[in-house]
C-alpha cells in the first residue's frame, strides 16, 4: 500500500512540508474540535487516502475544455491525471469503450459514493427527449443525472457547461441547457471560458485536493480567485484607455503600438476572467495582447450580443437588431419631429384663437 | 370650455391646489409654488443631466484617439469618465436631497414621487389636458403645480428613469470598484441577476435615451406652456412663485 | 443475405451484433454497430454520428464577420480551421485580397494545427489501440533504451535512467489500483503486440508528446491570443506586425517572431526523432495487420490547400494538391469545384434531417438543415433506449455528401493519395521512402496504419512548410510590408446586397468547406461539409456506404466482445463528431 499516491503525496508535491502538512492536520483536527491525540489519526488518514476520483463526462460540446486542460504546465496535466486525481471515466481520453467504458463510470460511481468528483464538459440537449445528444444509446441528460447523483460536487467546465455556450445561443435548437438547470441539488463550480485557461481548470482541481475544500464562489457560481475581476481592470493596455488612445481600425498605426481595443468591440470592460493576469498557454498571450479585442467568451451568453466587433451592442435581448444608439437617435428624431409639427400646430391654433376671440378678450380685460 | 365662470370655485381649481392656494389664484395672479431647495435641485440636476448625457455617449462612443502626452498623463478618457462619475454622484445626492424635501417641503414637493391613481378627479384632468394638447380643448386649465400629464411625466420620466439610472450606474460603477468593496457587495445580487453585464451597458445606455426623450418633450412643453397656458412656467422654476394671466378661479 | 452496395463492398447482416457505444478516444460522440461471423469478422458496420447542435441555423441573420468564432466552436480540437474556412469564404464573397503576411501568419497557424492535432491523436487518441501501458511494466530499461537508440539515434531522453523513471512512476501508478484512463482497458487481448520494451518507449512518448503539444500551440497563442480558439479577423489576421519602429512591443515583434522560429524547430525536432520513428517502429510489429482500407484506395477527395500567395485556391497555387480519385483508378485525378452544383452534394435519406423530397441532394450553396429524429421499424429498443439501430431508416445526425455521386475518403491519407497519384515530388518520396524502409508495397498504404503513418508523413511535411512560411513573413517584412489586414470592405455599408462564397481548407482530418450566402449584410445560408461528414457519412438511397463503414468490414476480431479492432481502424480516421454535425 505504500506505493500508493496520496494525498500526502500530492501536498509535498505542491511545495507543501511534513512540518506544515502536521500543522494543516493539527489546525483541521482543531476545527473538528478533535484533541491533539486525533492528529496522528488525521494525517495517518491524508497519507493513506486515495486519489480523489474523478469523472469526466461530455454533453453537446466542441471538446476545446479538454483540449485547454491539456495544455497545464502547472501543473503539467500529465501530474495531474498521474499523481493528483484519478481520472476514471472521461470519453476522450480513456482507454476502453462501450461496455467497458460504462463500466468503468458504474464501478467508480459505486466505489465512491459521494467521495468523487463529477467535471461536466458541454451541455445536455432538453428538446427531441434529449437525442440531440446520445451515449449509450440513450439521452446524454439521463448520464449526467446518473453521474450527478452520487457525486461530492460538480464541475461546470467551461462556457457550455456553465451558461449554454455556442449550441444555446439563439434559437438553441437543440434546448441545450447549462448544468445547473438540470441538476439542482449539487454544488456546482463554474469554470466559465470557450475554453477556460488550462492553468485556471488545473488551479480549480489543486486548490480543492491541496485545501480539501470547495474554492469559494461568487454570486454566480464562478470560484472568486480567478472571476472576481474583469480583464479590462487589469489590463495591460488600460492606460491607452485611460489616455482616449484607441485602436481607430484594423492594422492601423494606433494597432501597431498597441493601443486599446475598445473602439474594436473589446469585451474586457464587461468580462469577468483572468486572461489579462494569468495569460495564455503559459503566459505566452492572450487575446488582446495579439492584437483582437475580447469577445467575453467567459461571460453568459455572450454570443447573443450583435456582433463582436460593437462597443455598444446590439440589444438582442429584447429582440432587436439595433444598438441603443440607434434605437435612441431614431426615437429622438420621431419625438423631435413630433415636437416641432405640435408647435407649428400651436403656433398656427394660436393665432387663430387670437384673432377670432380678440374682441371677446377685450371684453373680458375691459 | 365646459365649464364656466359659475362653477364653484373650490371644486374648479385643478389640479392639487388647496383652499389656500384656490382663494389666492381667484384672488391674485401670483403663488408661491417651488421652493429654494426645488429650484436648486431642478437646475442642478438638470445641468448633472446633461453632463451625464454627454459624457454617457461618449463613453460609448469615444472621440478620436488624441496623443497630447504619455498615455499615464493624457488621461483624455479617463477625465470624460469621470465628469461622468462625478455628476452621477451630484446627481444623486440630489436626488436624495430632493426625496427627502419631499417629505418636509410644501406639498407641491411631494407631486413628482406620487401619482393619484385612486383620484378620478385626477384621471379627469388627464384627460383633460390630453385633449388640450391634442387641440380638442381650446382653453387649459390653471395649476398651481405640476399639470397631470406632467406630473405623469416627471413621475415616469425622471422619479423611475433616474432610479433606474442610478442603480444600472451604481451596478456599473461597482463592477470597476472591484469586488470585495462595499459598493460591490452591495450591488452583487443585481449583478448576478443581470448575468453578462454587457447587458448592463446596454439597459444603461438605452436608459439616457429615455432621458433625452423626456428632456425633449419637457423643455418644449415648458417653453410652450408659457406662452399659451395660462400661468408662468420657466420663470417659475427661477423665482419658484407661478403667475397666472387671469383672474378667472379655474 | 449478402448484399452488394453500389460502390463494392459486400454486407452481411446475418451474424452476431455487436455494439460499441460510446466510442471513446475521439471527439464526440458516436456509436458503432456491427455484425461479425462466427469467424469473429466484421461483415457489416454501421456508423452513427450521435450528436447534433445546429450551427448552421444558429449562424442565419447574424454578422458574416463573426461567423469565425462561431464556427470555430465547431471544434475545439480542429480549433481554428473551421475560422479559416470561414473568413476565407466571407473574403470570397466580397471579394476581399488579404495582404501577403496575413496568409503566412494564416499557413503557418494551419500548418501548426496540422501538426498539433496529428500528434496528440497519434499518442493520446491512437496509440492505446497498440501499445499496451500495462505491458510495459514487464519491460528492461536497459533493453528500451536500446531500442530508443536504435530507432531514433538523436533522440536526447534516451538513457536507461530516463526509461527507469518512468517506469517506476507508471508502476507507482498502478499498483496504486487506481488505473484513471486505463482503467477496464483490453490490456490481455492479445491483438496488443509490442514487446514490453516498445510498449515502455512508445508510453514514455505518450507522456513527452503531452508535454510537448502545449508548446506547439504557443505559436497560436502569440499569433490569435490563445489556444484552443484563437483569433481571426475577416480581410487577414488580427495581430498587427511592428519589427521595426516605435511601440513595437504592443505587436508581433522581433521577440515573439523568435518565439514562433524555435517552436518550429521544435515541431521539426519532435517529428523527426520521436513521431516518425514511433510510427514506423510501431507499425514493424503489425506488419500482418492491414485491414481497414475500405475507401482509401478507390474513392479518395482532397480540395487542396496552403495557398503560396494569399486568397488564389488555383489548383497550382495550393502547396497541398487538390483533386478526386475514383473507382480505384490511380492514374486519373479529377479537377475537383466546390462551387459546382453537380460536384458536391448532401443527401439526408439516412440522415436525421428533412429535405421534403426523398432522394433529393443539394449544393451547399442552397443546403437546408432540419432536424427531423426518426427511427426505424427494426430498431431494437426504445426511441430513448437504443439497443440496436436500424440502418434503413435514418440512423444518424451526420448528413450524407457526395462527390459526383461518390462516397469518398479524405484526411492524411486521401491528401497523399490524390498528391502520390499527381506525382507530387516532396509526397512521392517521403512515401517511398517510408515504404522501402518499412519493406513494404504500395497498397499497403490503403490500410488502418497507412492512414495513420500518411498522418505522421504529413506532420513532417508541415514542419517544413510551416519554416517556408516563416522565412517567407520575415523575407517580406525585410521588404518592408508589415501590413496584416486589409480593412477596405469592413464597413459593411461597401457590401453589395448579396454575395455568396465559399471557404475551403484541409483540416487535419481531411477537406472542409464553408459554403455562405450573405444578404443585406447578414448571413441569409451557411453550411458546413466537414472532413467527418465526409468519413463518417451514413448510406444514402442508392445504398453506398462510406469511409467508416467500409473500412472496418473483412476485419477480423481477436474478441469480439473487446473492440480493440473496431477501435483501432475507427481511430485511424481521428473521428469528430462535433464536427461531423455541427
Ligand atoms: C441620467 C443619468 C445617466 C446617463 C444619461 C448615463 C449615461 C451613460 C451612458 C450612455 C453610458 C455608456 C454605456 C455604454 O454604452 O457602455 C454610461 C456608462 C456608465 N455610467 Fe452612466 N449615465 C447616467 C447615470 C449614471 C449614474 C448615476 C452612475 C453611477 C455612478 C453612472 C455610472 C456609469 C458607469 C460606471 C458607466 C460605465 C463607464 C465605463 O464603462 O467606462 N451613470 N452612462
Ligand atoms: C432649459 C431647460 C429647462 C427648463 C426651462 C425647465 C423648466 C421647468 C419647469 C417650468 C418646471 C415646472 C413644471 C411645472 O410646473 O409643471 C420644471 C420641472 C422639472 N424639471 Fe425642468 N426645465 C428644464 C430642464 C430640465 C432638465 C434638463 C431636467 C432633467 C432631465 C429637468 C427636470 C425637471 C424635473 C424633474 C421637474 C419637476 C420638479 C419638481 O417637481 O420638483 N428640467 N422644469
Ligand atoms: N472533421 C473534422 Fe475537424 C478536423 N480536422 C474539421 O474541419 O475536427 Ni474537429
Ligand atoms: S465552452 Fe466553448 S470551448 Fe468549451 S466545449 Fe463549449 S464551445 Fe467548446
Ligand atoms: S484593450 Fe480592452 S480590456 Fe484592455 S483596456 Fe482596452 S477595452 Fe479594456
Ligand atoms: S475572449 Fe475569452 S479568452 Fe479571455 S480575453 Fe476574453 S475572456
Ligand atoms: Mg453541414
Amino acid at each position: 500500500m505504500d506505493q500508493i499516491e496520496t494525498f500526502y503525496d500530492v501536498m509535498r508535491r505542491q511545495g507543501i512540508t511534513r512540518r506544515s502538512f502536521m500543522k494543516y492536520c493539527s489546525l483541521t483536527a482543531a476545527a473538528l474540535g478533535l484533541g491533539p491525540s486525533f492528529v496522528p489519526k488525521i494525517a495517518h488518514a491524508m497519507e493513506t487516502k486515495p486519489r480523489t476520483p474523478v469523472i469526466w463526462v461530455h454533453g453537446l460540446e466542441c471538446t476545446c475544455c479538454s483540449e485547454s486542460f491539456i495544455r497545464s504546465a502547472h501543473p503539467l496535466a500529465k501530474d495531474v491525471v498521474l499523481s493528483m486525481i484519478s481520472l476514471d471515466y472521461d470519453d476522450t481520453l480513456m482507454a476502453a469503450a462501450g461496455h467497458a467504458a460504462e463500466a468503468a463510470m458504474a464501478d467508480t460511481i459505486e466505489r465512491y459514493k459521494g467521495e468523487y468528483i463529477l467535471a461536466v464538459e458541454g451541455n445536455p440537449p432538453l428538446a427531441e427527449d434529449g437525442m440531440f445528444c446520445i451515449t449509450g444509446g440513450k439521452p446524454f441528460v439521463e448520464k449526467l443525472r446518473y453521474a450527478a447523483k452520487d457525486a461530492k460536487a460538480i464541475i461546470s467546465w467551461g462556457a457550455c457547461a456553465s451558461y449554454g455556450c455556442v449550441q444555446a445561443a439563439k434559437p438553441n435548437p437543440t434546448q441545450a441547457t447549462p448544468v445547473h438547470k438540470v441538476i439542482t441539488d449539487k454544488p456546482i463550480i463554474k469554470v466559465p471560458g470557450c475554453p477556460p485557461i488550462a492553468e485556471v481548470m488545473t488551479g480549480v482541481i489543486t486548490y480543492m485536493l491541496t485545501f480539501d475544500r470547495m474554492p469559494e464562489l461568487d454570486r454566480q457560481g464562478r470560484p472568486k480567485m480567478f472571476y472576481s475581476q474583469r480583464i479590462h481592470d487589469k489590463c495591460y493596455r488600460r492606460p491607452h484607455f485611460d489616455a482616449g488612445q484607441f485602436v481607430e481600425s484594423w492594422d492601423d498605426d494606433n494597432a501597431r503600438k498597441g493601443y486599446c481595443l475598445y473602439k474594436m468591440g473589446c469585451k474586457g470592460p464587461t468580462t469577468y476572467n483572468a486572461c489579462s493576469t494569468v495569460r495564455w498557454n503559459e503566459g505566452v498571450s492572450f487575446p488582446i495582447q495579439s492584437g483582437h479585442g475580447c469577445i467575453g467568451c467567459s461571460e453568459d451568453g455572450f454570443w447573443d450580443h450583435g456582433s463582436f466587433y460593437d462597443r455598444v451592442t446590439d440589444l438582442t435581448q429584447f429582440g432587436v437588431e439595433a444598438n441603443a444608439d440607434k434605437v435612441g437617435f431614431a426615437a429622438a428624431g420621431v419625438v423631435g419631429g413630433g415636437i416641432a409639427l405640435h408647435a407649428a400646430v400651436s403656433a398656427l391654433k394660436s393665432a387663430q384663437v387670437k384673432s377670432q376671440s380678440k374682441p371677446t378678450v377685450q371684453n373680458e380685460e375691459a | 370650455m365646459t365649464r364656466g365662470a359659475t362653477a364653484p370655485p373650490a371644486r374648479a381649481l385643478a389640479g392639487d391646489a388647496t383652499e389656500a392656494d384656490r382663494a389666492t389664484v381667484a384672488r391674485r395672479t401670483s403663488v408661491y409654488v417651488y421652493e429654494v431647495p426645488v429650484r436648486l435641485w431642478h437646475w442642478i440636476n438638470a445641468a448633472a443631466i446633461i453632463v451625464l448625457c454627454v459624457t454617457g455617449y461618449l463613453i460609448g462612443s469615444p472621440p478620436p484617439t488624441m496623443i497630447i502626452a504619455e498615455a499615464t498623463h493624457q488621461f483624455v478618457f479617463g477625465y470624460i469618465r469621470f465628469a461622468h462619475f462625478a455628476a452621477a454622484m451630484i446627481m444623486t445626492v440630489g436626488f436624495f436631497g430632493r426625496i427627502y424635501w419631499a417629505f418636509v417641503g410644501n406639498h407641491h414637493s411631494k407631486q413628482m414621487f406620487m401619482l393619484p391613481v385612486w383620484k378620478r378627479s385626477w384621471w379627469a384632468e388627464v384627460w383633460h389636458e390630453v385633449k388640450w394638447y391634442a387641440f380638442l380643448e381650446r382653453t387649459p386649465k390653471k395649476y398651481v403645480g405640476h399639470n397631470p400629464l406632467a406630473q405623469i411625466a416627471m413621475f415616469f420620466f425622471m422619479t423611475v428613469g433616474m432610479t433606474f439610472m442610478i442603480v444600472t450606474g451604481f451596478a456599473l460603477y461597482a463592477e470597476g470598484a472591484g469586488a470585495g468593496t462595499v459598493l460591490h457587495t452591495i450591488a452583487a445580487p443585481f449583478l448576478a441577476w443581470i448575468g453578462n453585464s454587457q447587458v448592463l451597458h446596454s439597459i444603461h445606455h438605452l436608459g439616457m435615451w429615455f432621458i433625452v426623450i423626456f428632456m425633449m418633450i419637457h423643455i418644449y412643453a415648458a417653453i410652450r406652456e408659457d406662452i399659451m397656458s395660462r400661468q408662468s412656467m420657466v420663470s417659475t422654476m427661477i423665482s419658484g412663485t407661478r403667475t397666472f394671466k387671469d383672474d378667472r378661479p379655474d | 443475405m449478402v448484399v452488394q452496395t453500389p460502390n463494392g463492398f459486400d454486407l452481411d447482416t446475418a451474424g452476431r451484433r455487436i455494439v460499441v457505444d460510446p466510442v471513446t478516444r475521439i471527439e464526440g460522440h458516436m456509436r458503432c454497430e456491427v455484425n461479425v461471423d462466427e469467424n469473429g469478422v466484421i461483415r457489416n458496420a454501421v456508423s452513427t454520428g450521435t450528436m447534433w447542435r445546429g450551427l448552421e441555423v444558429i449562424l442565419k441573420g447574424r454578422d458574416p464577420r463573426d461567423a469565425w468564432a462561431f464556427t470555430e466552436r465547431i471544434c475545439g480540437v480542429c480549433t481554428g480551421v473551421h475560422a479559416l474556412a470561414s473568413v476565407r469564404a466571407v473574403e470570397d464573397a466580397l471579394g476581399i485580397q488579404i495582404p501577403e503576411n496575413a496568409n503566412s501568419i494564416r499557413n503557418i497557424m494551419e500548418l501548426n494545427l496540422q501538426i498539433h492535432d496529428h500528434i496528440v491523436h497519434f499518442y493520446h487518441l491512437h496509440a492505446l489501440d497498440w501499445v499496451n501501458p500495462i505491458n510495459a511494466l514487464r519491460a528492461d530499461p536497459k533493453a528500451t533504451s536500446e531500442l530508443q537508440q536504435t530507432v531514433s539515434p538523436s533522440h536526447p531522453l534516451s538513457s536507461p535512467g530516463y526509461f527507469r523513471d518512468v517506469q517506476n512512476r507508471l508502476k507507482k501508478f498502478v499498483e496504486s489500483g487506481q488505473l484513471g484512463l486505463f482503467k477496464n482497458g483490453y490490456w490481455d487481448n492479445p491483438a496488443y503486440k509490442l514487446p514490453p520494451e516498445a510498449d515502455l518507449m512508445a508510453t514514455t512518448h505518450y507522456l513527452e508528446a503531452l508535454d510537448l503539444q502545449k508548446e506547439i500551440v504557443k505559436i497560436h497563442t502569440i499569433f490569435g491570443g490563445k489556444n484552443p480558439h484563437p483569433n481571426w479577423l475577416v480581410g487577414g489576421v488580427p495581430c498587427p506586425i511592428n519589427v521595426h519602429g516605435d511601440g513595437a512591443v504592443g505587436a508581433i515583434n522581433m521577440e515573439r517572431l523568435n518565439m514562433v522560429s524555435s517552436i518550429i524547430d521544435k515541431c521539426i525536432e519532435f517529428n523527426n526523432n520521436v513521431y516518425i520513428p514511433d510510427v514506423i517502429a510501431i507499425a514493424g510489429f503489425y506488419k500482418s495487420w492491414l485491414y481497414g482500407g475500405g475507401l482509401a484506395s478507390r474513392f479518395a477527395l482532397a480540395y487542396g490547400d496552403v495557398p503560396e500567395t494569399g486568397n488564389n485556391f488555383d489548383a497550382a497555387n495550393m502547396n497541398m494538391v487538390r483533386g478526386a480519385v475514383i473507382n480505384g483508378d490511380l492514374s486519373t485525378v479529377h479537377d475537383v469545384d466546390v462551387r459546382d452544383p453537380e460536384q458536391i452534394q448532401e443527401f439526408v435519406d439516412h440522415s436525421w434531417y428533412e429535405y421534403g423530397e426523398k432522394g433529393r441532394g443539394l449544393h451547399p450553396w442552397d443546403g437546408e438543415t432540419t432536424p427531423h429524429f426518426e427511427l426505424g421499424p427494426n430498431l431494437k429498443g426504445t426511441p430513448t433506449n437504443i439497443k440496436e439501430i436500424d440502418e434503413n431508416a435514418k440512423y444518424s445526425w451526420i448528413k450524407a455528401p457526395r462527390w459526383r455521386g461518390h462516397a469518398m475518403e479524405v484526411g492524411p491519407l486521401a491528401r497523399y493519395t490524390v498528391a502520390y497519384a499527381s506525382g507530387h515530388e516532396d509526397v512521392v518520396n517521403q512515401v517511398d521512402g517510408l515504404l522501402r524502409t518499412m519493406d513494404l508495397p504500395t497498397e499497403a498504404l490503403f490500410s488502418t496504419l497507412g492512414r495513420t503513418a500518411a498522418r505522421a508523413l504529413e506532420s513532417e511535411w508541415a514542419g517544413r512548410m510551416q519554416k517556408h512560411f516563416f522565412d517567407k513573413l520575415v523575407t517580406n517584412i525585410k521588404n518592408g510590408d508589415e501590413s496584416t489586414a486589409n480593412i477596405e470592405k469592413w464597413d459593411p455599408s461597401t457590401w453589395p446586397k448579396e454575395a455568396k462564397g465559399v471557404g475551403i481548407a484541409e483540416a487535419p482530418r481531411g477537406a472542409l468547406g464553408h459554403w455562405i450566402k450573405i444578404k443585406d449584410g447578414r448571413i441569409e445560408n451557411y453550411q458546413c461539409i466537414v472532413p467527418t461528414t465526409w468519413n463518417g457519412t451514413p448510406r444514402d438511397s442508392k445504398g453506398n456506404i462510406g469511409a467508416f463503414e467500409a473500412s472496418l468490414l473483412n476485419t477480423p476480431m481477436e474478441r469480439p466482445d473487446e473492440p480493440v479492432e473496431i477501435l483501432r481502424t475507427l481511430h485511424s480516421f481521428d473521428p469528430c463528431l462535433a464536427c461531423s454535425t455541427h
